[in-house]
């Protein structure tokens, strides 16, 4: 190699490079940066090079950087000359002699391919390599890389980083070669100024003016620094940057270090990234090599030198003054500012310090120009900034997009949503500096201010994506763990207000938080944000402020209630299924039990933790099955129908009376005081269940005629036979629970009444009101709500139901009413304004329902039902919608077009929600909730009336059985605790000893599921729909449990 | 002779030379300004945050010992948020290391003490962590104790700016921060310590005493120190 030093010379090593980057024959170049490599690159690489041998084969081989799509790794490019470039995702390396087949016969691997590129901006130059291959999308198609656009990562995954020659052949260089010709270093930082290019470390200050300092400083040496330490969990930006292409680093220090003055240059990387790291010191080596660096550049009289200098670790490195100690081989301690670095900084001397990413942006803008700049990005931040979207999102990755991108772009559009179809939750922007940003935020532009807004910061680029699988406290306490391990200790608010505001994070995590520690903490965070020394204290409570300020709830939920949500917090959840149980069922035990073969304490288990097994065996919406840690090895364990099969191999036989005594037993001595029940469906069935086990008298009051509420009367026969329901009433009554039916409150009892002769009142009268949808024509014959029909049913009252059956809504009273005029011989077409995925309805009850011929019209929202003269039901009108963009609920807004169907129909039945009955709500003379519904504590469940306590979708709005069981559980339990002063609650539970090892060998059986009749038959009649688990199925699901809930010893 | 500059300090109009901090100002004028690294005659580090006040027209807290004076500046030195920021501080330094008053020879004349007692700090909210740390007494006429120490690094400068020997130095970071002696020997095997006591007489509290003092007993002095560096012109 030779120096470069002049214009044809610069041509003739980009004439070799092109020579490399568009052979004459097939390349095939592999993504080995860490994260390629980390996903077996090496191996494909090397599957590649030996087939290549083998066959002797002119194929030019490559290692490029990577292109930024992490979840698609290991990524490899192919290119055939005239053809475009295609990228290959998930190659494995027996997939290698197909790829080589494929580009022997002049073909593309199809199969494998992610996207094309038929030319390439790399903004300083261009690269044309192809036309075809129409099957492939277009890279900028494809929904990772669709509204990216790369500047900063112009030529990662394309180019060779350790071949200066490649980098040369896509125009590197010619930014400096540019820069030093016209010799006017004023016009550069002038237009770096005017391009309002922003420090990309993430305190945001404007770049060109900071340079302007450094240049106008005198001094006998000044030095400019790459601050390449990038420390932030889950950020890995200028890894990926500098593993694929460390020559754009160098241009941009070379020409930064021309125009502000300075000789020597120093690049401050993490010791922790070897292999950019290494990348670096060859480009540096190379470039030296070319007379890119030394005396002399390119032949222009410029000398600078480039030194690499491995950071031994310390996040607080990366604050500017602690880096500089750091390079004076001092403690990397951070000093006071003033002084400035640009007036003193290494050694005393001006010094000016930028991250890897704005020294990325310079070379471009030389080039382009400042205005082409500005084209991009927000008015007050210009430009493009890369981040590393990672966590609970489908894609993640490098995603490059211009600032001033609203948050969901990223999360939905690119990101492709929560994995698995999770809801998400929250980003955290900027690392332990940053904060949570909560979902219905997402709207949020992402740059510096708006971020700041939201007490969050850009930083330097992380995003992590969290689901409700996050606990907001834990995240919290995490990234103070790690910046108070991180804390230099210099300055007292961050050495020691980290150390206690970990104290008290640690202690909510644990359960044993209080709200004052809650208080305390939020004044120091307060004290340490505001008086910390440097950047990492100034910004490390961030994470506790956001979190308090948007998920003030989960703190509560911790500290009130002992409760973590999201089951990350161990000693607050016995096992994830438990813990997303409404019921909080010991799952795990159950399943051991049955497993043991012990069916009597299996059910005595299951029932105590939850009174109705077999019907919420049949109707739960069962959230257990989303937790599910076996779902990550195959599918989740069928907890539900375990149950449910518990439950029906004891209700039905001679054993029931035995452990009926024996759940009766459990009751504890009178206590003398009388409760009252209002409303006898699954919320005040388990109230008083629990009531009465505690040694209460309790009363139940319903206006039917039977117990059950929803239970009996709005749900079908063929989902829960009323049998079953019957003899779990008939265990609760043997508890001691008393009934007085067909009376209703406050008609015939007044609240004042139950006052005068109860200790308490628990109201759990449902929500029996039937939303009404606002459309021209509801007031037509034919046009029937949802709840009104199920009861009639339910109670055999005649129905006038026609023969075709219109549904509006997509919950479960949607499918009820559509199955059950199925069966009553209908045809049946259920309208839902959004998508399947949306429907609130159990998936396999619509499964169900379609199966048995309804038909389902999605994203049609009606919009009129047109009536005969006679004014009935003729057809109805609905307009159909397509998918717009993301509302706060994370789902696509369903946005009308200009079609509108209409379907012939002489029954409407309308299923869009139901809501408490505004008569009662007004009567009871409680404080309710602008939407109706009765306000209570949310921990003790007391209304606004003293001895008054509410639950179930009373207050929660129409929900389901085992969310209503749950708040009637609770309530007993408060309502006990009022009344005695005491917390008996744990002894009326029977304790069982079970086996407390982790199954060496789960089985390895997949999930079994329940057998369904046949759908022509079972649309016939209101027989069961489905038959239960066999005992031996059952049997082999208890077995499939992974048993979450053992613990290490220390936890015992 | 740097130039002339006005500034005020809580309302008061000040007149003053620049290129000074504002605390050495307000010091200079009658203001209390608490503070506990600070040390006049020694470079100013910025760790303790007790001199934090407020300037008109900057969003957060400035520590003044580190921020210069600059002419139209109006510096409010009292306010409910910094009294309540230093009563943290103060808070958090008692509950970080093992500050039992009644046995410690600097009772009484102790500028931790002296503060808490001056900024009304009657308690101590957050749980103490009670570090298991020791105590140096290989010096044959000083003693170190390290559970007394608030890592204010008086010690260390004046002993590396003024004695020019060194000695001290922090090790390990956050709350592992330990106080050191060269490279972590024992105070009486170290080889450049001068045994002059600047560091004894800077020290805030009873961390680093001269032996044969009981509770209560032991004084220091830190002006001797400061006028020396006066008159060799190190700082004014």
């Amino acid at each position: 190699m030779r120096r470069i030093t002049d214009l044809s010379a610069f041509n003739e090593v980009r004439e070799a490079g092109l020579a490399k980057l568009l052979p004459p024959g097939p390349r095939i170049a592999i993504g080995m940066g860490t994260c390629g490599t980390g996903n077996g690159a090496e191996s494909v690489y090397h599957a590649f090079a030996d087939a290549i041998n083998q066959r002797g084969l002119g194929v030019k081989l490559a290692r490029t950087g990577c292109f930024g799509f992490c979840a698609a790794e290991p990524l490899v490019n192919v290119w055939l000359p005239g053809k475009p470039l295609v990228i290959l995702q998930r190659v494995q390396p027996n997939d290698v002699d197909a790829i080589l087949d494929d580009l022997l016969a002049g073909r593309m691997p199809a199969g494998l391919a992610l996207c094309k590129i038929e030319e390439w901006d790399h903004i300083t130059g261009h690269v044309k390599y192809g036309a075809g291959c129409p099957e492939i999308p277009h890279w900028y198609d494809t929904a990772f890389f669709k509204g990216q656009k790369k500047i900063v990562l112009r030529n990662c995954g394309l180019i060779s980083p350790g071949d200066i020659d490649e980098y040369f052949a896509v125009g590197g260089y010619q930014a400096l070669y540019k820069a030093l010709i016209d010799a006017n270093p004023e016009a550069i930082i002038e237009s770096i100024k005017v391009a309002k290019l922003r420090g990309r470390g993430g305190a945001g200050y404007q770049t060109g003016i900071k340079w302007d300092f450094l240049r106008k400083a005198k001094a006998e040496q000044k030095y400019i620094i790459c601050n390449a330490d990038e420390g932030d969990p889950g950020a890995y930006m200028n890894r990926n940057e500098i593993e694929s292409d460390p020559h754009s680093l160098l241009e941009g220090m070379i020409i930064g270090g021309y125009v502000m003055g300075a000789t020597e240059g120093i690049i401050y990387a993490r010791a922790e990234y070897p292999l950019a790291v290494h990348r670096l010191n060859s480009a540096i080596e190379q470039a030296k090599e070319y007379g890119l660096l030394g005396e002399n550049i390119l032949n222009r009289g410029f000398k600078f030198n480039l030194r690499l200098v491995e950071g031994a670790g310390a996040f607080v490195c990366g604050e500017e003054t602690a880096l500089i100690r750091s390079l004076e081989g001092k403690a990397g301690r951070p000093t006071p500012r003033p002084p400035y670095p640009a007036e003193s900084g290494l050694y005393g001397m001006p010094t000016n310090i930028n991250n890897v990413e704005t020294w990325y942006n310079i070379a471009p803008i030389v080039i382009k120009g400042a205005a082409w700049f500005t084209e991009t990005g927000s008015p007050k931040s210009s430009g493009t900034k890369v981040f590393s979207l990672v966590g609970k999102v489908t894609n993640t990755g490098l995603v490059e997009m211009p600032l001033g991108t609203p948050l969901k772009t990223f999360v939905y559009d690119v990101g492709g949503g929560g994995t698995n179809g999770r809801a998400i939750k929250a980003v955290q922007t900027g690392g332990p500096s940053g904060g949570c940003i909560p979902m219905d935020m997402f709207d949020t532009a992402v740059d510096y201010e708006s971020l700041g807004q939201l007490g969050s910061i850009m930083g330097s680029g992380g995003m992590v994506v969290m689901d409700e699988d996050n606990c907001m406290v834990d995240v919290a306490r995490y990234f103070i763990e790690f910046t108070h391990s991180e804390s230099c200790g210099k300055c007292i608010p961050c050495r020691v207000g980290l150390d206690k505001s970990l104290h008290y994070l640690n202690r909510i995590s644990h359960g044993k938080g209080t709200a004052a520690d809650l208080e305390l903490l939020d004044e120091l965070s307060r004290m340490i944000r505001d008086t910390s020394l440097c950047g990492l204290g100034q910004t490390a409570p961030n994470p506790v402020l956001t979190t308090m300020r948007h998920f003030r709830h989960e703190f509560e939920d911790h500290i009130r209630a002992g409760r973590c949500r999201a089951g990350v917090c161990e000693d607050l959840a016995l096992s994830p299924c438990e813990n997303s149980c409404p019921l909080h069922m010991n799952i795990p035990r159950f399943l051991q039990l049955l497993k043991e073969d012990r069916l009597e304490e299996a059910f005595l288990s299951v029932v105590m933790d939850n009174p109705l097994p077999a019907s919420t065996g049949r109707v739960c919406q069962h959230p257990c099955d989303d937790r599910c840690r076996r779902a990550g090895i195959d599918e989740a364990v069928n907890m539900r129908e375990v149950h449910r099969h518990i439950a029906d191999a004891i209700y039905p036989t001679e054993r029931f009376d035995a452990l009926a005594a024996q759940v009766a037993a459990r009751r504890l001595p009178p206590t003398g005081k009388k409760c009252a029940v209002v409303g006898a469906g699954p919320t005040g069935l388990a109230c008083a269940f629990y009531l009465a086990l505690l040694g209460h008298e309790v009363m139940v009051y319903d206006s039917n005629a039977a117990a059950g509420g929803m239970l009996r009367y709005a749900l079908p026969d063929y989902r829960l036979p009323k049998d079953v329901l019957d003899l779990e009433i008939e265990l609760i009554r043997r508890t001691g629970v008393q009934f007085t039916f067909d009376t209703q409150v406050p008609k015939d009892v007044s609240l004042n009444d139950l006052d005068s002769q109860y200790d308490s009142v628990f109201l759990a009268i449902g929500t029996w009101k039937e939303s009404w949808v606002y459309l021209p024509g509801t007031e037509l014959t034919g046009v029937i709500p949802a709840l009104p029909f199920l009861e009639a049913i339910s109670k055999q009252q005649p129905v006038p139901l026609g023969k075709n059956v219109a549904v509006i809504g997509g919950g479960n009273a949607a499918i009820d009413s559509a199955r059950t005029a199925l069966r009553l011989g209908s045809k049946v077409t259920i309208i839902y304004r959004r998508e399947r995925k949306d429907m609130p309805a159990i998936a396999e009850e619509t499964e169900a329902a379609e199966a048995e011929g309804a038909q389902i019209m999605f994203l049609a929202t009606p919009h009129r039902i047109i009536g005969s003269p006679d004014g009935k039901v003729q057809a109805i009108e609905a307009v159909k919608t397509r998918l717009g963009e993301y509302d706060s609920s994370g789902r696509r807004r369903p946005i009308p077009t200009d079609e509108i169907v209409r379907m012939a129909c002489d029954t409407v039945i309308l299923a869009v929600g139901e809501t408490v009955d505004a008569d009662f709500a007004k009567a009871s003379g409680l404080k309710i909730k602008e939407s109706g519904l009765i306000e209570v504590d949310r921990y003790t469940l007391e209304t606004s009336r003293p001895n008054f306590y509410a639950g179930g979708d009373l207050i929660t709005g129409a929900s389901n059985v085992s969310n209503a069981m749950g708040y009637g559980k609770k309530a007993a339990r408060k309502i006990d605790q009022r009344l005695t002063g005491e917390r008996r609650w744990d002894q009326i539970f029977p304790k069982f000893d079970i086996d407390q090892t982790p199954p060496a060998h789960p089985s390895a059986s997949g999930r079994h599921h329940v057998t369904e009749v046949d759908a022509a038959e079972r649309a016939k009649t209101f027989a069961d729909a489905t038959i239960g688990l066999a005992p031996v199925e059952a049997m082999e699901e208890a077995c499939r449990c992974l048993r979450c809930d053992i613990r290490n010893g220390d936890h015992q | 002779m740097p130039q002339k500059i006005s500034l005020r300090i809580d309302g008061e109009l000040i007149h003053t030379a620049g290129q000074r901090s504002i605390l050495e100002v307000a010091l200079e004028h009658g203001k209390f300004i608490p503070s506990l690294c600070h040390m006049k005659g020694l470079a100013s580090v910025g760790a303790c945050r007790l001199c934090i006040v407020e300037v008109a027209g900057v969003g957060r807290v400035l520590p003044a010992c580190s921020t210069p004076v600059q002419d139209g500046m109006a510096v409010t030195t009292q306010s409910d948020k910094l009294r309540r920021y230093r009563k943290i501080a103060l808070e958090l330094l008692f509950a970080e290391r093992n500050h039992v008053c009644a046995v410690c020879v600097s009772n009484g004349h102790c500028e931790l003490q002296g503060l808490a007692t001056k900024l009304g700090v009657t308690g101590v909210r957050y749980p103490y962590t009670f570090p298991k740390i020791g105590v140096d007494l290989t010096h044959k006429k000083f003693t170190l104790d390290q559970n007394r120490c608030i890592l204010c690094t008086r010690c260390v400068r004046v002993c590396a700016e003024v004695e020019g020997a060194h000695v001290w130095d922090v090790s390990s970071r956050g709350v592992g921060s330990r106080l050191v002696c060269e490279l972590n020997r024992k105070w009486g095997e170290s080889r450049n310590c001068t045994s002059c006591g600047k560091c004894v007489q800077s020290c805030p509290t009873g961390a680093l005493a001269e032996k044969g003092f009981a509770v209560e007993e032991m004084t220091k002095r830190t002006e001797p120190i400061s006028r020396l560096t006066a008159l060799r012109g190190v700082r004014p």
